[in-house]
């Protein structure tokens, strides 16, 4: 065990500089979530039952989730949108336009169908992304429409664009489809991508995406910039490859390559946050973690949740499990203020940090940021969920003040959003502890009785610096934070 | 068939109708109107229809598909039905089953048209273990590479339907009405129709087959077995229709348009 000493009054902010520097806005790359995901890390832990991460970008998955990334769609200066082609499935290359339900001046609502088309032995119903008003239809039924080709533009409103909610756990098993349905603008691809285009000045929309439902993937923006000139003698790098982590599976990229017919390499220099990222990872990949995986039983947290919905008197809030979660958590590290804490390697000190500032990941139209609620021990949770809700929607602005995403002191992710039972995160450095939460699934329980019953379980993962916290203090920490969600009517035991 | 109480906890509700030798016209036409209009899940199953009709895809061109002189000349009924894919003709040896369901029916299943096919192909697995080579090959189930049983989907906003058409026995001389078609897997190898396709009959008794497959989609969902009466109700109302006959005269027309 490491000896520690107490050191309060110390700010401590050198440490987080790195991952947001002064220009505010830079995006904080999607490479960040490698700390979540990190392969490594996975191996290192295993325990029976173990289920590999799934790295699924939920597109189309219909179950619940804890956040969705936000449609930003890249207009051109006149509010005109190319929709094209998607919605068809892996392995489908073309279809035939069998006929439109919409005509040209129409106006359009969100997941409102399009048109029919038909692939092989599928007749398939196009959706469309977004509420607005059909400028042009491109095709005639009976044409062929290859899988990514414009089908017809629309005028889109810019303050119009879908933009889901940020950082919202919705415990309900069907969620609402228009959470989980693809919302980018123009063509799908991930925030890594997405930041690639834009290094290399060029724009997404333009790029033919090979992926999985005319995904555009890192491989397509460096072949279209090969072509642009951009990059000259393009090789693929051979590190991880954060799109095959993102996509689960390797053989979409090894499909595009052969559908394209293109087998060069590329090289990619990372810079900027992608190089800073190297350097946080390489850190991060120093400590020593370790992880420890608990189930958590969410029925009594979805009756407070909804009991908070039905007796809201303040319009334009919305109630979700986050707030609670959070308060919670709080109370835990109240008991346990050791895992709030820093630790600083060069003076072998660690700080019990007095507040607690707690970070929520959030996916941005910029990138994966992680601004922190400050002194969540003294606010209640109606106050936690307004801060929130601003904290959100400053990231969906991209205008989170440095402030805002400094002098945290424990993060919370949510994988449970793009999948996956739990994860194997990374800390945050200085941080000493993070926890994943996967989705809530409803699982069969055994009562004493030997009945069988049905209960919302969520799984959660600390990662813990193992330096300063040990298995026994992360296992009580995670028991107490447990009962205070499984039992929630203990929260008022210990309200101030 | 009783399922134990515990192995429902968490399975999703379905209705199952079990129907005899109803006209395919009208089961296509239910289908239709369960999918568009429905917001349960279903499960239909047609033990054979009556007359020998043939079914194209909704795209398909008489002209291509069909020996349409012979098919006028015997008056042969034609359908266009509401989902993609090839041509068929039915008879009474052919056995109808049928999925509609929801898009959150089944757990992670993506809504779209291979991963609807690979799940029905493990549906199906479970009904033909230990019998025969059974495969998905392409879009068709198969004994070895011989063809039994063939598919078409429609996915829509919301829902998606995947029915099957299986030979449990086929008479020769109606196969004389379909062409070779233009688009074919590649697994048939420009083979004609007789060397293609083979008779379920040959593998499996017709009753045993219908209850396996109940039973196992009886693993998935929590099945509730409805009476016909149910969807006479259904039929009343407004809803229209896609599927139907083509008249004569339209496939004069397009014999004539194709020479």
């Amino acid at each position: 065990m490491i000896g520690r000493r107490l050191l309060q009054k110390r700010v401590w902010n050198s440490g987080r500089r790195w991952l947001f520097p002064s220009s505010l806005l830079s995006p904080v790359p999607a490479e960040y979530c490698k700390r979540h995901f990190s392969t490594h890390v996975l191996a290192a832990f295993s325990s029976p039952g173990d289920n590999p991460v799934n790295l699924k970008i939920p597109y189309t998955e219909n179950k619940c989730k804890f956040f969705s990334s936000i449609a930003v769609a890249h207009l051109s200066t006149n509010g005109i949108v190319d929709v094209p082609l998607a919605q068809t499935g892996e392995g489908i290359a073309e279809c035939e336009l069998l006929k439109w339900f919409v005509h040209e001046g129409d106006e359009i609502d969100e997941f409102q169908p399009l048109c029919e088309v038909q692939s092989d032995k599928a007749t398939i119903e196009i959706t469309s992304r977004y509420k607005g008003r059909v400028a042009q239809v491109l095709h005639v039924p009976g044409s062929i429409v290859k899988v990514g080709e414009t089908l017809l533009k629309m005028a889109v409103e810019e303050n119009r664009i879908p933009l889901v909610v940020l950082g919202n756990l919705e415990n309900e098993k069907h969620c609402d489809t228009k959470l989980n349905k693809d919302c980018t603008g123009g063509v799908l691809s991930t925030p890594a991508v997405r930041n690639l285009a834009k290094e290399h000045g060029i724009n997404i929309d333009e790029v033919q995406g090979s992926g999985k439902d005319s995904r555009v993937l890192k491989e397509d923006v460096l072949k279209y910039a090969a072509q642009k000139s951009i990059i000259e003698d393009p090789s693929f790098t051979a590190t991880a490859d954060l799109g095959e982590l993102f996509h689960g599976e390797t053989s979409s990229s090894q499909v595009s390559a052969e559908v394209s017919g293109h087998y060069e390499d590329t090289i990619v220099p990372l810079r900027g946050f992608q190089r800073t990222m190297v350097k946080t990872m390489s850190m991060a990949a120093k400590v020593p973690h370790f992880h420890y995986v608990e189930e958590i039983d969410c029925d009594a947290l979805a009756e407070l949740k909804a009991s908070f919905q039905t007796n809201n008197s303040e319009p334009g809030i919305k109630f979700t499990f986050l707030p609670i979660l959070i308060k919670s958590l709080s109370l835990a590290l109240s008991k346990y203020p050791v895992v709030n804490s820093c630790f600083n390697e060069e003076s072998v000190e660690v700080i019990l940090r007095g507040s607690h500032n707690i970070g929520i990941a959030m996916a941005t139209p910029c990138g994966l940021v992680v601004p922190n609620i400050k002194n969540v021990q003294s606010l209640s949770i109606l106050e936690i969920t307004k801060e929130l809700s601003r904290l959100q929607q400053l990231a969906l602005d991209n205008k989170l003040s440095p402030d805002d995403i400094s002098g945290g002191t424990i993060t919370l992710s949510n994988i449970g959003a793009i999948g996956g039972k739990f994860g194997a995160p990374i800390v945050n450095l200085p941080e000493v502890a993070i926890i994943a939460m996967g989705r809530i699934q409803k699982l069969p329980r055994v009562a004493d009785d030997g009945d069988i019953y049905s209960a919302s379980i969520m799984t959660v993962n600390i990662g813990a610096d193992h330096r300063v916290l040990d298995g026994a203090t992360v296992a009580r920490f995670c028991n107490e934070w447990k009962r205070f969600i499984e039992k929630p009517e203990l929260l008022m035991l210990h309200m101030k | 068939m009783i399922i134990p109480q515990t192995r429902n906890i968490g399975l999703p509700m379905m209705n199952l109708m079990r129907f005899k030798g109803l006209p395919i016209l009208q089961q296509l036409q239910i289908e239709e109107q369960l999918l568009r209009t429905s917001s349960e899940n279903w499960c239909i199953i047609n033990d054979g229809t009556n007359d020998p009709t043939i079914v194209m895809g909704v795209s398909g061109k008489p002209a291509e598909l069909l020996e349409i002189e012979s098919v006028l000349r015997d008056q042969v009924p034609v359908i266009r039905r509401f989902t993609g894919g090839g041509t068929v003709i039915v008879d009474n040896g052919t056995i109808f089953v049928t999925f509609i369901c929801n898009k959150e029916a089944v757990p992670d299943l993506q809504p779209y048209p291979r991963p609807i096919m690979s799940w029905s192909s493990t549906l199906y697995s479970k009904v033909f273990q230990g019998i025969g080579d059974f495969n998905l090959r392409e879009n068709d189930y198969v004994f070895g590479n011989h063809k039994f049983g063939g598919n078409a989907q429609s996915i829509t906003k919301n829902k998606w339907i995947h029915h099957t058409s299986f030979l449990w026995d086929f008479d020769v001389r109606n196969m004389a009405y379909l062409k070779l078609p233009k688009r074919a897997p590649a697994y048939r190898s420009a083979r004609g129709h007789l060397d293609f396709i083979c008779r379920l009959k040959d593998y499996m008794p017709r009753s045993i087959f219908i209850d396996k497959t109940v039973e196992a989609a009886g693993t998935q969902f929590s099945l509730r077995s409805l009476k016909s009466e149910a969807i006479e109700t259904c039929s009343k109302t407004e809803f229209c229709p896609s599927t139907r006959f083509l008249t004569n005269e339209e496939l004069e027309a397009a014999a004539v348009a194709g020479q």
